[in-house]
């Protein structure tokens, strides 16, 4: 496994160098919990803790988004030629894969408790054990979308590709989870698709615990669009937290599959400068 | 001396075409070994399935005595490379990308720090240890990937067009590092160049052209057995030298007062000389090079891309 560790360290301290990337993952949920907690004010009235609401939808949308956009190290490493060096090493595909997904899931978990910390500026209340609650959903979350993000990326194998795949995936998947728009003010219509987005129930999860709603009454959490009532059927916190993790595994499976038998050789590498 | 590459009738095929097309060649252990071709000849196709990237269609080829596609882990831990392209982590230092492949290649935690050590002193990169390596020169990039491609100790290095694109001292410090390399460390490079100059220190030259292996030897066999010697020379009696080369049977070309002579041994040219001794204004003697060698195997001129 000190290939897996190898590949997680490099990661790391590519993204931290990266200034740029870093000054990013800061600035554009503090962006989105400006513009949102000003056109949501009105809508949000009805809330308990709006505030600290709309906080933990975009803490959690930042985790997926980072997972999801962390994974393309692996895009960026093939147009470097640096993946031919892994590829000839003595080390298997799967390791490489699980050190890809592990990063990207630690680096979006770190990014995620970067904005955490700044909402405890803000208001957020939070004592340890909800904390540890909070990092262990959003571990689940990292390596959940980071395995559907090396499987899109392997998928592709090239930057533009990836591009407009992730696109597709990332927008509609988070605006009908309810992280940024509360789900209880959406058209009727688009309830059908916010059922069938997996981000939903990691929103609700993260939310219950991040609000401290455990003591609160199911027919409460379905008012603020924590727990689910479809025709009846009740999808609980507790179990949206299942739903992720049975869609995480899923996709672990057949990421690391995807990628032991993705066939790299052919890739145009960018010609030697000099 | 042991066979540290062995290559028998290896062939690669791509649909109905055929990359590779049966070829047979054996390296032995310490030898600097030239892989030459004209461009799209099989040579990458050659180098990467025998770096474990490409899988072969048929024939056997082994590195150390591991089959190159049946044990790869095994394979990969005795080769090292130096691609054309580069392939380092620009945003690590020189002494991250090393430490990176130490931890890939399972190198003992506590042999790394010595071995980083040698392969940068070999390289005279010492100082640039804490470099980035996006800052550095492309001559500069080139010299870390052979220390590199060196820290795990490697039986083979594998280094594709080494030199291309490096100023003339660059590339004479490249080649000072490999034969250094070879003799202290007793390892086998196994390269390919554009560089005939390159190719005439090597042990053996293997020349691929159109997926089938035309010639493989040593380079002065190669050169006795494609190219002759010539001796030019300008005389003050043409009449006299002309009747001794007809009388002599010796196959020659006459241009005014020079004559191109095409002779079997650089020693011939010495009878020569001295039976006109009193009456030459200059003379020259052109050995074959390998250069004539691949022109006249391959009917192309090697040219770099």
């Amino acid at each position: 496994m000190n290939a897996v560790g190898a590949i997680v360290k490099r990661n790391l301290l590519n993204f931290v160098r990266d200034k740029g990337q870093l000054l990013g993952t800061i600035l554009m949920p503090l962006f989105f919990l400006f513009i949102f907690s000003f056109l949501m004010k009105s809508a949000m009235s009805g809330f308990a803790q709006p505030m600290n609401y709309l906080i933990a939808g975009i803490i959690i949308m930042t985790v997926f988004q980072g997972s999801i956009s962390n994974s393309t190290a692996i895009l960026s490493d093939i147009a470097s030629g640096f993946m031919r060096e892994i590829l000839v090493a003595p080390i298997s595909r799967t390791q490489i894969s699980v050190g890809h997904i592990l990063s990207a899931s630690v680096i979006s978990v770190l990014q995620g408790l970067l904005l955490t910390l700044i909402s405890l500026l803000i208001g957020l209340r939070l004592d340890p054990i909800h904390l540890a609650e909070m990092i262990g959903v959003m571990a689940l979350a990292g390596v959940t979308f980071g395995s559907i993000g090396l499987f899109l990326a392997t998928v592709s194998r090239n930057s533009a590709s990836f591009q407009i795949i992730s696109a597709i995936v990332v927008m509609p998947f988070t605006f009908l989870s309810g992280a940024y728009i509360p789900t209880t003010i959406m058209p009727k219509f688009l309830m059908p698709l916010v059922y069938l987005n997996p981000l939903t129930y990691l929103t609700s999860i993260f939310r219950f615990i991040s609000l401290k709603m455990e003591h609160t009454p199911t027919a409460a959490l379905v008012q603020e669009g924590v727990a689910y009532n479809i025709h009846g059927f009740l999808i609980t916190p507790g179990l949206g937290l299942l739903i992720t993790l049975l869609i995480g595994l899923v996709f672990l499976f057949l990421c690391v599959r995807q990628f032991d038998k993705a066939d790299f050789s052919n890739v145009k590498v960018a010609a030697r400068r000099h | 001396m042991q066979d540290i590459i062995e290559v028998e009738h290896f062939s690669k095929r791509y649909g109905d075409f055929k990359a590779v097309d049966d070829i047979s060649f054996i390296v032995k252990e310490g030898e600097i070994f030239a892989f030459l071709g004209p461009n799209g000849a099989g040579k990458s196709t050659t180098i990467n399935t025998l770096c474990t990237i490409l899988d072969k269609t048929s024939g056997e080829m082994r590195i150390n005595g591991h089959d190159v596609s049946a044990q790869k882990d095994k394979v990969r831990k005795d080769i090292g490379i130096v691609f054309q392209e580069s392939t380092l982590d620009e945003k690590l230092t020189v002494e991250e990308n090393l430490r990176l492949h130490c931890s890939f290649y399972q190198v003992p935690k506590s042999e790394a720090e010595e071995r980083i050590r040698f392969a940068l002193a070999l390289v005279e990169l010492t100082d640039w240890r804490k470099a980035t390596v996006g800052g550095l020169s492309g001559g500069m990039k080139r010299r870390v990937e052979i220390a590199r491609g060196l820290v795990h100790f490697p039986k083979v290095l594998f280094l594709d067009e080494p030199t291309t694109g490096l100023d003339p001292q660059t590339r004479a410090g490249v080649w000072a590092y490999i034969r250094k390399l070879q003799k202290e460390k007793n390892i086998t490079v196994f390269l390919t160049t554009h560089y005939m100059d390159e190719a005439e220190i090597c042990s053996h030259v293997a020349i691929i052209d159109r997926g089938k292996l035309i010639a493989f030897d040593t380079p002065e066999n190669l050169e006795k057995q494609y190219t002759s010697t010539t001796l030019t020379i300008r005389s003050r009696e043409p009449e006299r030298m002309e009747n001794y080369l007809r009388e002599g049977a010796l196959s020659y070309q006459a241009d005014g007062g020079r004559f191109l002579v095409n002779i079997g041994k650089t020693s011939q040219a010495l009878e020569l000389l001295s039976l006109f001794r009193n009456s030459i204004i200059d003379f020259e003697v052109k050995k074959g090079s390998l250069n004539d060698v691949f022109l006249s195997v391959t009917g192309k001129e090697i040219r770099a891309s």
